[in-house]
């Protein structure tokens, strides 16, 4: 750890209005601290990487981290980073989302952003709740919790993120939360590695909306209610389906290896490049010209 | 191994008194960017650091630091910084 608390500093728009702004305590900050560190780890020059974001609190933060930075339209983040990944191959492309931002407004693009295993690392912040606007429920907000739209208790079960990206076609997909932030820089280094779609989805708290409502106190208690909840996913193993419900599953809950869409979008170009005309690429058919 | 040889070398194994056992960690907290969540005051697990009467927290017991960097790496706006002590006895 030598160091790096240090180093992580350089990677700050310090020009920026310091203190950020979010709330007192949080989780946000947590998150950008665990990008910080996985990047300084992996010895990246700013140039090298893309932090691409949407709408909302999380949207805030390639405000102040200094990389080529893209702040995009609410839900389309992933659509954005898609394009700049297919106009610069060499960019190591990170997106940043909210809940809502993801599953809600961009569910289109998250699915298939997934299906086509493009080479990007989506990292969702899953908060469980709108904060920015108030705390309106979220296509993450659990069963039976209170929101600003659902006063008497939330009727629509929750979106497993990690699940949904599962079976879309992910290359990575791990889930750990903020208070294991450690663990989260590492899964964050880990899908940065990765190519293909990588998702890590950091499991964190709005205090200030989310905790407010459902009266579940500050940041302190919130944390401590993270801690007690989130278990382990070879301790997961040992539970019934029952009781593992209740819980935060937290690991690298997959890991494959799966040919990406930029790698085969070079061979097209090269299969292309090889025939004399397009006209007749297109009749060889589907096997090519050999 | 009976239960008592066991017990005996867990306790050998404790570490010494706090008094006498140096810090391995220094903790510095910009005050400029620190909004006073209290988390790390809560979950420090050696009690480092303590609320100040302004509501914010300060460094109250230095010589405890295990250098655990829970609460660098947990604090949401990037205020702490834990510098390592290398222990000169050790090399």
């Amino acid at each position: 750890m030598n160091n790096i608390e240090q180093n992580a500093y350089s990677y700050l728009r310090t020009t920026k209005k310091f203190p950020n702004i979010w709330c007192s305590g949080c989780s946000i900050g947590i998150v950008m601290g665990a990008l910080i560190r996985a990047i300084d780890r992996m010895g990246l020059d700013k140039n090298e990487v893309a932090l691409v974001s949407g709408i909302g609190c999380t949207g805030r933060m390639p405000v102040y981290l200094d990389f080529n930075t893209m702040h995009t339209t609410h839900g389309r983040a992933l659509a954005f980073a898609t394009g700049l990944k297919l106009a610069k191959p060499e960019l190591k492309v990170i997106v940043i989302m909210g809940d809502g931002d993801a599953l809600a407004i961009g569910g289109n693009h998250f699915i298939h952003a997934a299906r086509r295993n493009i080479d990007l690392t989506a990292i969702v912040l899953n908060n469980e709740i709108y904060g920015m606007t108030g705390g309106q429920y979220s296509p993450t907000t659990p069963l039976e919790m209170r929101a600003t739209t659902a006063p008497y208790g939330h009727i629509e079960p929750p979106f497993p993120i990690c699940e949904l990206a599962i079976a879309a076609g992910a290359t990575y997909v791990a889930r750990s939360t903020v208070y294991h932030a450690v663990e989260l820089d590492k899964y964050i280094e880990q899908a940065i590695r990765k190519v293909g779609f990588s998702l890590v989805e950091a499991v964190g708290y709005c205090h200030t909306t989310f905790g407010r409502l459902n009266k579940m106190g500050s940041a302190v208690e919130m944390m401590r209610h993270l801690k007690n909840v989130s278990i382990s996913l070879s301790a997961a193993e040992k539970l019934t389906p029952e009781e593992r419900s209740s819980k935060i599953v937290r690991g690298v809950l997959r890991d494959i290896e799966k040919p990406d869409y930029s790698t085969l979008y070079e061979q097209v170009i090269e299969r292309a490049k090889a025939s004399v005309t397009g006209k007749e690429f297109l009749r060889a058919g589907p096997g090519g010209l050999e | 191994m009976s239960e008592s040889t066991l017990k005996q070398t867990a306790s050998e194994k404790k570490p010494t008194h706090p008094s006498t056992r140096k810090p391995r960690g220094k903790v510095v907290i910009f005050a400029n960017w620190c909004k006073g969540c209290r988390l790390c005051v809560e979950f420090c697990p050696t009690d480092v650091l303590a609320f100040g009467p302004n509501e914010f927290p300060y460094v109250a017991n230095p010589d405890n630091c295990t250098a655990c960097h829970w609460c660098d790496t947990h604090c949401p706006d990037l205020a702490i910084i834990v510098k390592p002590i290398e222990d000169e006895s050790q090399g």
